[in-house]
């Protein structure tokens, strides 16, 4: 077994100032003289004193071995040895820290957050490195990072560990894993070392192919936090807004929430959270003009998250709906005219409208360039699904359709009588589909019936038959298909409801096409962003919760909130046992990691004792050596 | 009435108030030594001194100038009356007048103690002399034998004059000295006995001249309680030879164990010729070593 080593023993020719410490000393060109009456006694008494006495000789030289026990002593610790710990057997050892939103709680009031514990505990591994140990450095929040790749440069390690910071997002281990695990490809190591509060889920879909070490760091103090805000469209004009607050474990006690609007506070609420529990409330704020929301948490008590105590809402302005529907689609157009709050197009005074619309439902290929939010297409086939599927008259029947989707909830759809026979083309199948970003909802006898896309920006239905050559608009579900489909249109224009925004990225901000924006973070720095040719600014990172502000020559033309909003993250939950792929588990590990230990200080210690020593016993002490 | 004057001195060696004591001391030899030539002290012989000691049988060929006729008268037979014989003593004073003597005034108390040494003889009619040596092989400063109350300024001259040099061994220094004494006494050795020659020698040549070694080491303070710390380079003021020492405990108590055995060695050697010795500091003052020190020992009386 290797007990230790030596990180630089090619320091080892410094041995070599023995010869002229040893040369120095007994050339003793310095030394002092004193003239005295005679030497006869001195030199009767130095010859007894080295004759009589063996160990006289020793005594003699005691100077010189304190100097030489000295300079070996120097020079052991200029070899800097080190007592093996743990992991420096391993020559090369990726170490993955946990930046997540849970690692910034505080374990005590004034206390240090779990990412300065761990980055404590990464500092004293990079100072025990040994010499041909090389460490590599992944951050990993939602996302993993490489922070330095496998080298023994201290100082580049310390340098990258300075530099990391909490980021206001959820946790998710299997990317950093996936990073760790191609580093290894190229750098193979054995075991990797994993510094997190355990907030993430406890299985991973991985297939753990190296030994992890699982260092779960000590456990926060009490959190609450908001996990969830949002608002509805009330009945009576307005709009409801939602706050949830959840807890900690450990967590209880009185909290205020606090609702501003456009900085104005127009509602507080004083809430008691019990362990286990959350609480949820609703405001009411009457406008109906485009504004923005934060709600606010302040905990009576001790909070070890803070970030997590305020979420941020933008609310639209109400308006109708615009809704196109052809004269062609009377059944539709019968369905839609019954339902409020929607203008439906065109009009029947034969007013076409111009500009865009929110919901789009056609069987006339050319309005889908129309420009709106949701496009359904009836009864044809759009040009990119004409390479996969092929139109038929021989009819079809409804096979089977996802239940669950939001536009055919509560729609029964079974003994449909079709007379369009859309089919997969020759070696086509619903793979193909898939590849094209369409998720089919509808599977028909030969292909599907109804498919759906949802683009960054936009939603789209193709409904691959038409409508009015089957029985479904004589059934009870089709105003409810509609209603779903005005539901989703809804959304999809954000007339129906808003949702906070959570950090991570940025929503798509809709901006001038090609405008060239900043976008200033919490952090208070500068990020450029272009808009692509439909103006939508998207794929902003925003790790951290807080306003974001899009600057256009250095004014704000926008400003977003995100926030945390993350039950997992709030409540600071912790896993002590990871499970991967084919059952495999790591639990976490009992026993802080134990890094090399340097022996160098204490000999240095050594060696100014013998200096005090050597000073004390020929400088200092009279009378010498006893 | 005027006061009176206060007396010259008459050296820089004694001060007139020790001179004054020293007049009513004399020197008191552990053994009797003293020469044929007539003197003040008894020889422990019959003599022809004044002083009546026996009587013994007459036998043909005495002198019969001594016969006591008042006892022939009466008793009709010779007897021949005996008297003690008083004869001369010599007091040698040798000065070690080397360069180690030099240091923490050694010299200024051995001269003082030899002039008081010569003084107490001169004073008791006794033949002093003194020498002071210097170089191993040259002949030693001399002042030749001298006695009464007349010589004491000479004495005094001569003692004064003596100066701390050179790098005579005592063995060679007695020998040159008994090159040019005749006569029997007490030699008074003043010296720190510190020479690398052989002092048996010394005291043997001294004990079969007649003399009776009386030895007075004088070391120094700094002799007798050495102050060494580190590392030195000591250097013999007499040879100028270096020796390199590292301080240590052992080493200062070896220091003491020789300083020690060399006064036992001292005094072995001269008890052993029927003479003293005292080893005495230098720091010590000399009315203290004489009236002191060498009274209670019975040096003088």
């Amino acid at each position: 077994m290797n007990w230790g080593g030596f990180q630089a023993l090619s320091h080892l020719w410094l041995l070599s100032l023995l010869a002229p410490l040893v040369l120095f000393y007994f050339l003793k060109l310095k030394r002092p003289r004193a003239e005295i009456p005679s030497l006869v006694l001195w030199r009767q008494v130095l010859q007894d004193h080295r004759v009589n006495s063996p160990f006289q000789r020793f005594k003699r030289n005691l100077l010189l071995l304190l100097q030489i026990l000295l300079l070996l002593l120097l020079v052991l610790a200029a070899l800097r040895p080190f007592w093996r710990g743990g992991p420096g057997q391993h020559r090369r050892l990726p170490v993955l820290v946990d930046c997540s939103a849970s690692m910034g709680a505080l374990d005590k009031p004034g206390g240090v957050s779990r990412l300065a514990e761990a980055k404590h505990r990464v500092r004293e591994m990079i100072d025990g490195m040994a010499s041909g140990q090389e460490l590599c450095l992944i951050a990993f929040a939602n996302t993993p990072w490489k922070l330095t790749g496998f080298t023994n440069n201290k100082r580049l390690l310390r340098d990258a560990l300075d530099q990391l910071e909490v980021a206001d997002v959820a946790s998710d281990l299997e990317p950093a894993l996936r990073l760790a695990q191609a580093l290894g490809r190229s750098e193979p190591f054995d075991e990797a070392l994993l510094f997190s509060d355990g907030n993430f889920p406890p299985r991973v879909n991985f297939d753990l192919s190296f030994k992890l070490n699982f260092q779960r760091l000590t456990p926060a103090g009490p959190n609450l936090g908001i996990t969830a805000l949002g608002a509805q469209r009330a009945a009576g004009g307005g709009w409801d807004v939602f706050v949830q607050v959840e807890g900690s474990a450990d967590a209880e006690g009185n909290a205020s929430v606090e609702l501003f609007q456009d900085g104005n506070r127009i509602a507080s609420e004083r809430i008691t959270i019990a362990r286990g529990h959350a609480q949820r409330m609703v405001f009411q704020t009457k406008t109906e003009h485009a504004s923005s929301l934060r709600a606010q948490l302040t905990p009576d008590g001790f909070d070890s998250l803070a970030a997590d105590n305020a979420a941020y809402l933008d609310l639209p302005e109400s308006r109708p709906l615009r809704v196109f529907v052809p004269k062609s689609l009377g059944s539709y157009r019968h369905a839609l005219q019954g339902m409020p709050g929607l203008d439906l197009f065109p009009q029947a005074t034969g007013d076409e409208a111009s500009g865009g619309f929110d919901l789009v439902i056609s069987d006339r290929p050319q309005d889908l360039d129309l420009t709106a939010r949701t496009r359904v297409s009836v009864g044809f086939i759009p040009p990119d699904l004409q390479r996969f599927i092929e139109p038929g008259t021989n009819g079809s029947t409804v096979v089977d359709w996802r239940r669950d989707a939001p536009v055919l909830q509560h729609v029964q759809l079974a003994d449909l009588v079709v007379l369009d026979q859309p089919r997969f083309a020759a070696h086509a199948s619903e793979g193909d589909l898939e590849n094209l970003g369409y998720e089919v909802l509808i599977h028909g006898q030969h292909g599907p019936l109804l498919a759906r896309k949802k683009d960054a920006d936009a939603l789209r239905f193709a409904l691959l038959f038409h409508t009015d050559r089957s029985t479904l608009p004589y059934r009870v579900g089709f105003p409810i298909l509609v209603e779903n489909l005005v539901q989703a249109a809804l959304e999809q224009a954000g007339l129906a409801e808003a949702l906070a925004g959570r950090t991570g990225v940025l929503p798509p901000l809709t901006l001038a096409p090609h405008g060239r924006y900043q976008v200033q973070t919490p952090g208070q720095t500068i990020e450029a962003v272009t808009a692509d040719d439909h103006g939508i600014v998207s794929g902003v990172a925003a790790p951290q919760a807080g306003y974001y502000s899009v600057l256009e020559n250095g004014a704000q033309r926008r400003r977003v909130g995100v926030a945390l909003l993350s039950p997992s993250e709030t409540t600071l939950a912790g896993v002590a046992q990871i499970e991967f792929n084919e059952r495999l588990q790591v639990a976490a590990a009992a026993s802080v990691v134990k890094t090399d230990w340097p022996l160098w200080p204490p000999l240095l210690l050594g060696a100014l004792g013998v200096l005090l020593v050597e000073w004390w016993f020929f400088q200092k002490k009279p009378g010498g050596w006893k | 009435m005027p006061p009176l004057a206060p007396r010259p001195q008459m050296t820089t060696l004694l001060t007139n108030g020790v001179l004054d004591r020293l007049e009513r001391l004399r020197i008191r030899p552990a053994g009797r030594r003293t020469s044929r030539s007539r003197g003040e002290h008894l020889s422990g012989k019959g003599g022809t001194s004044t002083e009546f000691c026996d009587y013994r049988d007459y036998t043909p060929g005495d002198d019969t100038r001594f016969v006591d006729w008042n006892i022939f008268a009466r008793l009709h037979r010779p007897y021949l009356k005996q008297f003690h014989k008083e004869e001369e003593r010599h007091i040698v004073l040798l000065v070690d007048a080397s360069a180690s003597m030099k240091f923490e005034d050694k010299l200024n108390l051995a001269k003082p103690l030899a002039a008081a040494f010569g003084v107490m003889g001169l004073l008791n009619n006794e033949r002093v002399s003194a020498y002071a040596s210097h170089q191993a092989n040259d002949a030693p400063d001399r002042l030749p034998p001298c006695r009464g109350r007349a010589s004491l300024r000479m004495l005094f001259q001569f003692l004064e004059s003596v100066e701390g040099r050179g790098d005579a061994p005592l063995d060679r220094a007695v020998e040159l000295l008994l090159r040019h004494h005749r006569g029997r006494g007490v030699c008074v050795i003043v010296s720190d006995f510190l020479t690398f020659g052989d002092l048996k020698r010394g005291f043997n040549l001294l004990h079969a001249a007649g003399l009776e070694p009386f030895g007075i080491q004088i070391l120094s303070p700094r002799e007798i309680e050495p102050d060494v710390s580190s590392d030195w380079r000591l250097v013999d003021s007499e040879t100028q030879e270096t020796l390199d020492i590292s301080s240590s405990a052992d080493l200062l108590n070896l220091y003491q164990e020789y300083r020690q055995g060399l006064e036992d060695e001292l005094a072995l050697l001269c008890r052993r010729r029927q003479g003293r010795f005292l080893p005495v500091s230098s720091a010590t003052p000399v009315e203290s070593v004489l009236f002191d020190q060498l009274r209670r020992r019975g040096w003088i009386e």
